[in-house]
């Protein structure tokens, strides 16, 4: 039984991992919580629903996902989130969920507030190291895994990852190093888009569409996002694990209504007893 | 059908000699935005009754509103609490669809009927998920049958395993659920990819087309889906059917809560012509009197309103059911027991509770 629930727990915990990936980047290098994440995510997938529809592939459709969910969050870096540099923290929130709004409503006018669903073949599940594991469920890992490769090769192995981090570092320094703002902004929210992309198609596999999806799933990739410790793309996956995992197999024990609240007093804990977050460095929180 | 029943009552000369306006809002089925629809209507346009809110949320959210303001709310969603106070703390609330302890009560006919002996019951957390698992568990231990594994599940969950493997584990042979269109999805979803077989039994507002094309006829196959069906072959029927018809190019029986909204409007309308005043109280006391026996029996406006004039009392056989309140401004309407079969959802034949 156990085993069934840690395979569920790892989807789920991708999809926290993912959405938060793209949180924590976003407070790392542009310093606020972009509230408009969740619906980033519903929008990428809107658009994987209607691309596997018409092409019936699950690679198409995560395509399409990534692609539209990083031209939203491009758009609103470009729009609005451009507009507001230097002003304070709060006027970044409030914009981000303003923009979240804006995205909520057009989706809704475009589609309509009736569920949507991915039309995927359903098989039994099969057996991996005599875990019983859905095959949509290894094919979510496996899209999830390989999103996460690429978004570390390109922080870790390319000059703009590097550029990123060298600015969540210390943005002064990095601009006295001729790194230029605009250029690190404009890759930060393509990559943290895709990262929400990703995650609303499996959000989107795994229950159905709706306009208000992303939104409802926010709260878990903050706590996430300050599990990991604020800033770390690693914490940032590893903690959605953390909560996605905690989740599923604690509600034997906990019950089925309290197993969400369970994500919170870990949150809590942290706060309290680490607040740098399980993989936060001690500088990360500014 | 509460615009096409307006019209009707304003071409038979209006209620007390003055035409019946309607101002329409969407509620969204999103509390918050009903909240502000409600607010709008009852402040702006300063209606005096509120017609055809469906999820039991809305209502549940509608209710102080028009409370406070003095007016008639007409629902169709199913929460008990909707029932007493303190929401029908004025007795203003008038429910027009059965409660959900009522479709408890219907689940519970048809598992013994279908020959169920070993249901277990799955509620989505909320005051209706819960009411009709908790009328299916009353009623089914009133009939001398022990009841199953009983699990309660949160929305806007990406995985129902848990709740799933729980409930699987006591090998039941149905499960009942107290349960909406996106839960059921996941959860079908995921039980199929489980392989281990059960049957089912569905409240149609979440078994009805849309699932059957979210999942496919392979997974829906044998579902028992049950809702409450309308006073078909009644004269009152009759005239809404056509205006359906008119309206939306179907037959009235696709949509049961086109026949209830249709009632409403007749309803009060017969109402105020009762109370020969436009008092909310006297409204309220008078839709007994004109939808309860004793009475003659009448179909339609036009027919209440002469029989009124002419002295006499009557009892509006609704389009939707007989439309009898009781003392909670809640009826009993007859279920209907479907099937979903390769992909067709296919009715089977009527319970009466």
């Amino acid at each position: 039984m156990f085993g069934a629930l840690a395979v569920a727990g790892i989807v789920h915990g991708l999809i926290i991992g993912l959405t938060a990936l793209a949180v924590t980047m976003a407070f790392g290098i542009a310093r606020f919580p972009n509230a408009a994440a969740g619906d980033t995510m519903t929008a990428g997938a809107y658009a994987a629903v209607s691309v596997h529809a018409a092409t019936g592939s699950l690679v198409s459709a995560t395509a399409a996902a990534v692609a539209a969910s990083a031209a939203v969050s491009l758009a609103g870096y470009l729009l609005i989130f451009r507009r507001l540099a230097g002003r304070s923290l709060a006027a970044h929130l409030v914009a981000a969920i303003g923009f979240a709004f804006i995205i909520r409503a057009v989706l809704g006018l475009m589609f309509g507030h009736q569920q949507r669903v991915f039309f995927l073949p359903l098989g039994w599940p099969i057996e991996i190291l005599g875990l019983r594991v859905p095959p949509l469920d290894l094919a979510l890992v496996v899209v999830a895994a390989i999103s996460l490769g690429f978004v570390f090769a390109l922080l870790h192995g390319t000059a703009i990852g590097r550029e990123m981090r060298a600015v969540a570092d210390d943005p002064d320094l990095a601009r006295a190093f001729g790194i230029s703002p605009d250029r690190i902004m404009i890759a930060l929210w393509l990559v943290a888009g895709a990262a929400c992309g990703v995650a609303g198609m499996m959000l989107g596999v795994k229950t159905v569409v709706t306009p208000e999806m992303g939104w409802d799933a926010l709260l878990s990739a903050f706590a996430a996002a300050i599990l990991g410790g604020i800033g770390s793309a690693p914490g940032a996956v590893g903690a959605g694990l953390v909560l996605g995992l905690a989740q599923e197999l604690s509600s034997p024990f906990v019950g089925f209504t309290y197993k969400i609240a369970l994500a919170f007093i870990v949150l809590l804990a942290v706060l309290l007893f680490r607040p740098r977050g399980l993989f936060g460095q001690r500088d990360a929180v500014r | 059908m509460i615009l096409a029943a307006v019209e009707e009552i304003n071409s038979a000369g209006g209620v007390l000699g003055r035409r019946m306006e309607v101002f329409a809002e969407d509620s969204q089925t999103n509390p918050q935005a009903a909240v502000l629809a409600a607010k709008k209507l009852l402040e702006v346009n300063r209606v005096r009754a509120i017609l055809g809110t469906w999820s039991s949320g809305v209502s549940l959210a509608v209710i102080p509103l028009t409370n406070e303001a003095n007016a008639i709310l007409m629902n169709t969603s199913g929460a008990p609490a909707l029932s007493v106070p303190p929401a029908n703390a004025k007795g203003l609330s008038f429910r027009f669809q059965a409660t959900n302890d009522r479709f408890g009560r219907a689940f519970a006919e048809i598992a013994q009927r279908e020959g169920f002996r070993r249901p277990a019951t799955m509620a989505f957390n909320n005051a209706s998920g819960i009411g009709n698992t908790e009328g299916f568990r009353r009623a089914w231990a009133a009939k001398g049958f022990a009841n199953g594994e009983h699990v309660i599940y949160e929305p806007n969950q990406p995985s129902y395993r848990a709740e799933l493997l729980r409930v699987l584990a006591t090998r039941p042979d149905v499960i009942v659920m107290g349960s909406f269109l996106p839960d059921t999805t996941i959860i079908l979803r995921e039980w199929y990819q489980m392989g281990v077989p059960v049957r089912w039994i569905i409240p149609a507002w979440a078994a009805n087309p849309q699932l059957v094309q979210a999942l496919g006829p392979a997974v829906t196959e044998g579902i028992i889906a049950v809702d409450t069906v309308s006073n078909e072959g009644s004269p009152a029927f009759a005239r809404y059917d056509a205006a359906y018809r008119r309206a939306m190019n179907q037959p009235g029986t696709a949509n049961v809560y086109a026949a209830m909204a249709w009632d409403m409007a007749v309803t009060l309308a017969l109402a105020i012509e009762r109370a020969r005043s436009f008092d909310t109280f006297a409204i309220r006391d008078a839709i007994r009197l004109v939808a309860n026996p004793p009475g003659e029996a009448v179909s339609s406006f036009a027919e209440g309103k002469a029989r009124l004039a002419a002295g006499q009392e009557i009892d509006y056989q609704g389009a939707s059911s007989v439309l009898d309140f009781d003392e909670f401004g809640d009826v009993t309407p007859d279920f209907g027991v479907f099937r979903i079969e390769r992909g067709e959802i296919n009715r089977k034949y009527v319970v009466k509770i």
